[in-house]
């Protein structure tokens, strides 16, 4: 049996309450939700109305129609971004973002928006009067900042509550990508000032994939970005004004959606902050392993403790990309090297181009799956394994 | 489907519809989701169904939730009469 350390790209296993939930949903509700006028059809509207509600309540959002249900959080962030933005805005984003963020904006600066990056520290972190100031710096008003919560590739939790409630105060749209941070650090859009929320359904939230929410603040109608079927109002050439409809064409993925309600229960349920300790336990384990190991480099803040889960490492001398390699084929141990699809992040950190070896604990890794990757990490360093490799 | 003196609510929005249905049951208010004749919408929306006698208890509690009706339309001897808004805006 393979030990999964790679939990901050999707979160494996799921709580069996998840695979009962999408199996019995697919096997006995698996109809269109609210398109029929039938019985079965309402009942999956109805399901999927409550998982709407569910994930408001987790979220502090006040109404569960501002929910909207996308594939995956990349396409929640493009929604909110494509949707929102026009030429002539300026948007403010970081230099530790996901090409989930990166990518969307590099094309919207060629259709005339100006898109301004705040260089993040040696630790990953952003400081909210670096935002504060960039944001000042140009020559017309800024209309958004953009940022994740916590990097994937270093686990930095990010000041969201301070910048989102300068934001706030400034006029100034707040989005925040909580595709890390969600299920293990408290999220909620009107404590932390945020317009618009995007979250996968499949990460911390221990839902399936195929699942993710955008949430949209009540002054926004962000245009969409898919055209279509939305259950009403057909002979309308126009897309509807109201959410979730406006930006949720096409059949929506209820087995998916029963998955992410049972995995939003499990969470709320075993708690967060018990999620977050067990796996800041687990990191603190192998950072003090770590620090034993000839070579061995941490990235981030240095501590489990503010690492969201998350944890980078670097080998002197060694390639990450090989270690990754020995680790899977000799240890079934799976962990993630490489550039985490966030290059301006290494660039940060001063890891390019090679990146590092990340490693992210999911609630049902142990203490034993750590100390069989320090022991595989011993062997491969101190007996120099996987060099032909 | 639809009796006399019963009335149907539009809300050009499936998830608002079964909202509303959800808020009336909670206020054991009955209702039933039905398929919007033809006479009161095109396409395929739904409809919230329920009694005249209820239209004014139907219409503080949706307010209430912030979940007002786009159009509501009363059975009248087999025609559809619209009740609400009595005027368009």
């Amino acid at each position: 049996m393979a030990i999964y350390l790679d939990n901050a790209a999707t979160s494996f296993p799921k709580p069996d309450s998840v695979y009962r939930a999408v199996d019995a949903t697919f096997r006995n509700l698996g109809v269109s939700p609210g398109r029929g006028s039938y019985q079965l059809s309402l009942d999956a509207g109805r399901l999927v109305l409550e998982t709407r509600e569910t994930v408001a309540r987790f979220f502090g959002i006040a109404d569960p129609l501002r929910v909207v249900f996308c594939a995956n959080a990349t396409e929640a962030i493009n929604i909110g971004l494509f949707g929102t933005l026009r030429p002539g805005d300026r948007v403010i984003t970081s230099t530790m973002e996901h090409n989930a963020v990166s990518r969307p904006l590099h094309a919207l600066a060629s259709h005339g928006i100006e898109v301004v990056r705040v260089t993040a520290d040696a630790k990953g972190r952003i400081e909210p009067g670096a935002i504060r100031e960039a944001a000042h710096r140009g020559t017309g008003p800024t209309r958004m900042v953009v940022m994740s919560h916590c990097s994937n590739v270093t686990g930095t939790v990010q000041p969201v509550e301070e910048i989102g409630t300068w934001c706030r105060r400034e006029g100034i749209l707040f989005m925040v990508d909580a595709a890390q941070s969600a299920g293990i650090l408290p999220v909620d859009v009107h404590e932390m000032g945020i317009d618009l929320l995007a979250v996968p359904g499949h990460k911390g939230l221990l839902g399936p994939p195929g699942t993710a929410i955008l949430y949209v603040a009540p002054q926004l109608a962000p245009q969409p970005l898919i055209f279509g079927g939305t259950g009403g109002n057909s002979m309308s050439r126009h897309m509807p004004d109201e959410l979730p409809e406006r930006l949720e064409s096409g059949t929506i993925n209820t087995p998916g959606l029963a998955g992410l309600h049972a995995g939003i229960t499990f969470v709320t349920q075993t708690g967060p902050d018990r999620i977050l300790r067990h796996k800041t336990a687990l990191l603190e384990r192998l950072c003090y392993g770590l620090r034993s190991l000839p070579g061995c480099c941490l990235y981030g803040t240095g501590s489990a403790a503010q690492a969201g889960g998350v944890l980078s490492f670097n080998i002197t001398g060694r390639d990450p990309a090989a270690i990754g390699f020995f680790l899977d084929e000799q240890y079934a141990i799976c962990v993630r090297t490489g550039l985490h699809c966030a290059p301006d992040a290494h660039r940060s950190i001063g890891t390019l181009p090679s990146g590092t070896i990340r490693v992210s604990p999911g609630l049902f890794n142990t203490e034993s799956d750590i100390d069989a990757l320090l022991a595989a990490l011993e062997n491969i360093v101190r007996k120099r394994e996987g060099l032909g490799l | 489907m639809i009796n006399d003196d019963q009335l149907l609510a539009l809300f050009n929005s499936p998830a608002r519809v079964l909202k509303a249905e959800q808020i009336l049951r909670k206020s054991a208010l009955s209702c039933r989701l039905v398929p919007a004749p033809r006479e009161v919408a095109e396409g395929c929306a739904l409809a919230l169904r329920f009694a005249m006698s209820d239209k004014n208890l139907v219409l503080s509690e949706l307010a209430r939730q912030e979940l007002p009706p786009q159009r509501i339309y009363r059975k009248k001897k087999g025609l559809f009469q619209k009740v609400f808004p009595l005027q368009e805006t």
